[in-house]
This record gives structure tokens, C-alpha cells and sequence, in this order.
């Protein structure tokens, strides 16, 4: 009997009892509800948390000078950073690429005084979009150019540092030598991000100021942060920079390295999904599981008599296994039809979650939108639909191997 | 004339309980190609279980079956599933159509299963289904047909793959008289123009009365081969 013929006894098995059928298909529409709900809650967060996290100065990935990672201080050079940024802007992957001195600092402003990170930056090469800071502005503005004497700093630094725009901030660092040194620059900028250790700690100053008060040479910085077109490309990204840039001295990192607490956050709360959705599966391979039981159950004679009149247990078991697998297909259909409308809804407008958590909910020092929207990868589908193609085919197993063992002349006997 | 058929010394010994069961003892026998018998005796008298032997439903516990010379003991469940599909054709008291085919399909069943090509299969099917009388019935499920068209699909389901031998357990059990009139007419005209081979269980009197050979079973043993045309 050909393949095509089973399938066809298969779906007239499974018209026999519609209402049974139907029930069990929705109970698989609903668990890819669920499955949906939960990954593209997952993937528009966790995207969302790492684009954000990257534009907070260190990028999806990270050229620093070797060892810059694990201590992070200004004595730690990237020698020609602007040519390194050449070279990185070349791959098409790259959206942009940021020349940057990062290190420790301390601030002061008349008899007050405050630990923080300096980040030296190029006024004129800055996006918006990939700088936090700058997008955070309340008032004032970023300094004008990369000579300006103007400094960009948080508000609750300029709040306990008693400052206002055009007033002095005096700027202790270590420099390439490791000694001290100290500059100063007029407030041109107030932010205010909503992180509170951000905004009491951050200042962006003009790079070649900083440069020069820190002996560094001209295409010197600590590192260049690399913001790409999709973070899920960071890996990728890095290995090709690996194997396309000439200069040595230097590390490639991703977010994953330079951010470990954000990565560890993700990953654990991306493992209490994946639980959910696996418990959430288990529930409803045990409803295809009890269906199907039931169905075979009550087909007994007519399996035995099949196989008596010639039907081999394996096409049986086939037989079976296809209407597992239909119940799982039906199933993806309807949970398509339920999970489009609540998907459309959830990419657009999602859920404000702001009256509950505030609009300032961070983690990982990074903030959390308090809107709940929906994203979901092209592999996150693929993963729901073999997920779902998996649980009915090892949910049909049992019972199809129950139909093949039927013997033939138990089942006939007395009919 | 050369048996189509051969049970040797066939015994089938049930364990019931603590309680050993012969269904069958020591049974020889012989059928001929062509034949239109029937097994007759009252209820436990084995008919049924000699029809499960030959069908290679069932195994002999002593004793040697052969259908077209082959020993029924020498083949695996593999082969005894194709023997069953290509060499007998089944009839069930119950008819025992799928509830979800209809009736042209219950009828092409056994030739799906044999993997005849669509047109063929077709065009056979509706011959028989023509012969039998249901031409007209072929697209109807078994539900919405009455007892004695669903004993005539399955009937022709048997005969479709053009077995060696057809064996029919109690056919006219479930069917009024005219019904079952009807269907041993055809059982005869289908044994006498097609050459297939009829072996009947039955407690039937109508079905006895209509038999070429009558071969009766008290207590699992044989107690009477009356051969009559």
C-alpha cells in the first residue's frame, strides 16, 4: 500500500471522531500560542536589552587593546584605532564603528568630589541611535567637536556634584604612564538615562582633549565599539574581523564578554523559558498521547483485521504515527490562526507594563522596556515548528507501536 | 486432483486457565481448487479454528498445513502476511468493512495493499463491485448500508486480489433468508465462473443444503466428508 494511500486512511481516521480531533489540534494550537508568546517575548527583550547595552559604549563587539577587558584601565592602548576602524567599517555586517577611550576617573566640582567612567568620544562622529547618552540628553548638548572643552555628563552627577550647564568639571585619571593627570571641561550637556549608576557615573568628553591629557597619540583610544545590523550576528562578526584585520595587539570581544552579567542574565532567564515551553509541550504531547491511545484502543478489530487481510504492523504503525503527525499539523494551522492577530497586536503595541515596574526598570545596568512587544526570529520559528513536529511524532510513537503488536487473530476472534 | 489445501495430522490445543482446550485433533485433510465446501457442527466444534489455521492466522500446535505446497510452519510473519494478502481471501461473519472507506475503497483494499497500479485497480474493483450487485452502492460508507450489501463488499474485497481460496466464517449469519439466499448464489456463480475456491464455516442449513462438499467436525475431529457433486 503506497505512502499516499495511509495518509488518506489517516485523515478519514481522524474525520471519524471530528469533535475529538478538534479538541486535540486546539490543544496544540495553544501551546504554539504559548510557545510564540513566550519566544517572542524573549526575543524582543533580550534584543532589546543587548542593542541597548551596546550603545552604552562598549558595542556589540569590542576592539580593545589586549587584557583591556579584565582590567580596563588608560594605561591599556589601541595603537591606530582610527585605521582599525577603517578596516572594521569595510565589512558589510557592520552598521558603525566608534573610536572611544574608556577608564576610570574622578570627578569633582568645587568641595565635592565622586568616582566614575570617562568616555572620551567624537562629537561629530556620533549617532544618536548608538549612544545611549546622547539620545538621553534632557539639556544642553553633546561638546561641539573633538577639541571642545564642553563635557556631556548624568544627571544625578550634576546633581550631587551641584552642577549646571557651563559650569567647571575637574577630571582626575591615570595616564598612559600610569601617573595622574587632571583636565578640565564647562558642562555643555546634562542626560539622563534612568539607570541611576549610569547617570551618576558616566562622562563623555571630547576625545582628542583627552587624547592629549593622557599622552595618548593621535589614533590612539582603548577601543572601538563595533554596533552591527543584528546582534545575533556578534559571533559571526568577530570572527571575520579575526581573520580580516592585519594589525595585532588587540582583542575581539562580543557583548557576551564584554557585558558577562547581562549574557548570564539572558541565558538564565532564556533556560526558564526553554523549561516552561518544554513543561507546556509535555502537557500537550500528553493530550496527543491520550487521543491517539483512545483511538487505537477502540480500533482494535479493525487493526487485527487489516493485518489479516494483508496489512503489514509496520504500515499499521505508519498509519498511526501520520495521524499523530496531522494532529500536530492541524494543530500548527489553527495555532497560526489564533497566534497571528495576538502576534500583529503584540509587535505593534504590546502590553505597558510601566504602571507596574515604572518607566526606569533596569537589570544588569542596563534598562528593561516596560513595554512587553513581540519579535520573533526566523530561527525561533523554525524552533516552535520542530518543536511542535517532534512532540507529536514522539507522542504518536507508543501508541502506533500498540496498533502494529495488535495480533491479528485476538482482535478477530468472535467477530 | 491435486489439494490445494493439505492439513496433516493437524492438532490446536487452547490453554485456557489450567485447563488445556483441543479445538482441533488430529485433523486430516484435503481441498481441491475449485471446491465449494463447508465446514459444518455445532458451536466449539472447531470450524472456526480450522479456518484460522488455513488462513495462517493462527499456528497448529502439532501437525503440517500446506496452501499451494507451501508449509504454512516455515514462513515468517513477513510471508505469512503477504501469503494472506495475494493467496486468501476473508470473510467475516461481521463483514468487518473500515468504517471510513466506502465501499469501492473497502473493496480495493487488498489490491492497495498489493500495490496494484490505480487504473487497474479500478477498473477490477468496479467489475466486481458490478458483479455483486453494487455497482451503483460504490461510493456509499458501510453505515449507510444494509447487512447484506455490507457481506457482499466484503465478499468482493475477497475476491478482488483473485486469492487461491476464499474462506468465509459464518457469511450468512448476521442476514435475513433472502439476503442470504442472495449471497450464496453469488458465492456460487463467483465459485463456478471465477474457479475460486469456497470453504465455509457454518451451522447453516442453507448453507449446507448449497455446498458441494460437506465436511463435518464434532469436538474438533472429523466425523463425516460427504462429497456431493
Amino acid at each position: 500500500m503506497g505512502f499516499m494511500r495511509i495518509v488518506f486512511i489517516a485523515w478519514r481516521n481522524l474525520l471519524r471522531n471530528r469533535r475529538r480531533t478538534l479538541i486535540t489540534a486546539f490543544s496544540v494550537a495553544f501551546g504554539v500560542l504559548l510557545s510564540v508568546t513566550f519566544t517572542a517575548s524573549g526575543d524582543y527583550t533580550y534584543t532589546n536589552m543587548i542593542n541597548s547595552s551596546a550603545t552604552m559604549g562598549f558595542g556589540h563587539v569590542t576592539i580593545a587593546a589586549k587584557g583591556y577587558n579584565d582590567t580596563p584601565t588608560l594605561t591599556r592602548r589601541l595603537v591606530a584605532a582610527e585605521e582599525l576602524r577603517r578596516q572594521v567599517l569595510s565589512n558589510h555586517e557592520v552598521e558603525n564603528a566608534y573610536v572611544r577611550i574608556a577608564g576610570q576617573a574622578m570627578f569633582a566640582a568645587g568641595v565635592k568630589s565622586i568616582g566614575g567612567q570617562v568616555i572620551g568620544v567624537h562629537p561629530l562622529q556620533e549617532r544618536p541611535e548608538h549612544n545611549l547618552f546622547i539620545r538621553s540628553i534632557i539639556q544642553g548638548i553633546l561638546p561641539a567637536d573633538s577639541e571642545s572643552t564642553g563635557a556631556l555628563i548624568g544627571a544625578k552627577m550634576a546633581e550631587k556634584l551641584n552642577l549646571r550647564l557651563g559650569k567647571k568639571l575637574i577630571y582626575t585619571l591615570t595616564d598612559r604612564k600610569g601617573d595622574l593627570v587632571s583636565g578640565m571641561s564647562r558642562v555643555s550637556g546634562i542626560f539622563q538615562t534612568g539607570e541611576d549608576m549610569v547617570d551618576s557615573s558616566v562622562v563623555l568628553l571630547p576625545i582628542n582633549r583627552l587624547r592629549r591629557l593622557l599622552g595618548y597619540d593621535a589614533g590612539d583610544a582603548s577601543l572601538i565599539s563595533v554596533l552591527i545590523w543584528d546582534q545575533r550576528g556578534a559571533d559571526l562578526v568577530r570572527q571575520k574581523l579575526i581573520g580580516s584585520l592585519q594589525q595585532t595587539g588587540y582583542e575581539i570581544l562580543t557583548w557576551a564578554e564584554t557585558q558577562a552579567d547581562l549574557a548570564g542574565l539572558i541565558a538564565i532567564d532564556r533556560a526558564g523559558n526553554y523549561l516552561m515551553q518544554f513543561l507546556v509541550g509535555l502537557l500537550i504531547a500528553a493530550g496527543i498521547l491520550n487521543t491517539l491511545l483512545m483511538s487505537v484502543m477502540e480500533r482494535t478489530r479493525e487493526f487485527g483485521m487489516m493485518m489479516a487481510l494483508g496489512m503489514s504492523p509496520v504500515q499499521v504503525v505508519i498509519m498511526v504515527m501520520v495521524e499523530s503527525l496531522m494532529i500536530g499539523l492541524l494543530g500548527l494551522f489553527l495555532g497560526a490562526v489564533i497566534t497571528t492577530p495576538w502576534y500583529i497586536y503584540m509587535a505593534g503595541t504590546g502590553i505597558d507594563f510601566s504602571s507596574q515596574i515604572g518607566q526606569d526598570y533596569s537589570t544588569s545596568g542596563v534598562l528593561v522596556d516596560p513595554v512587553m512587544k513581540f519579535r520573533l526570529f526566523k530561527e525561533s520559528v523554525i524552533g516552535i515548528l520542530a518543536g511542535v513536529f517532534i512532540l507529536t511524532l514522539l507522542a504518536g510513537i507508543f501508541p502506533a507501536i500498540k496498533a502494529g503488536r495488535v495480533p491479528p487473530l485476538a482482535s478477530i476472534r468472535g467477530i | 486432483m491435486e489439494n490445494l489445501i493439505q492439513l496433516r495430522n493437524v492438532t490446536k490445543i487452547y490453554q485456557q486457565g489450567k485447563v488445556q482446550v483441543h479445538a482441533v485433533q488430529d485433523l486430516t485433510l484435503g481441498l481441491a481448487l475449485g471446491e465449494f465446501s463447508a465446514l459444518c457442527g455445532p458451536s466449539g466444534s472447531g470450524k472456526t479454528t480450522v479456518l484460522n489455521l488455513i488462513g495462517a492466522l493462527d499456528e497448529p500446535s502439532q501437525g503440517t498445513i500446506l496452501l499451494e505446497g507451501n508449509d504454512l510452519a516455515l514462513l515468517n510473519r513477513t510471508q505469512l502476511s503477504r501469503l494472506r494478502r495475494d493467496r486468501i481471501g476473508f470473510v467475516f461473519q461481521a463483514y468487518n468493512l473500515v468504517p471510513v472507506l466506502t465501499a469501492y475503497e473497502n473493496a480495493e483494499f487488498v489490491l492497495a495493499l498489493q500495490g496494484v497500479p490505480a487504473k487497474e485497480r479500478y477498473d477490477r474493483t468496479m467489475t466486481i463491485l458490478d458483479e455483486v450487485g453494487l455497482a451503483g452502492l460504490a461510493n456509499r460508507r458501510p453505515d449507510e448500508l444494509s447487512g447484506g450489501q455490507q457481506q457482499r463488499v466484503a465478499i468482493a474485497r475477497a475476491i478482488c486480489p483473485e486469492p487461491a481460496v476464499v474462506l468465509a466464517d459464518e457469511p450468512t449469519a448476521n442476514v435475513d433468508t433472502t439476503t442470504a439466499d442472495g449471497l450464496l448464489g453469488l458465492m456460487e456463480k463467483l465459485n463456478d465462473e471465477k474457479r475460486i475456491t469456497f470453504l465455509f464455516s457454518t451451522h447453516d442449513q442453507r448453507v449446507m443444503d448449497r455446498a458441494h462438499r460437506l465436511i463435518r467436525l464434532t469436538d474438533g475431529q472429523l466425523t463425516g466428508d460427504e462429497v456431493r457433486r
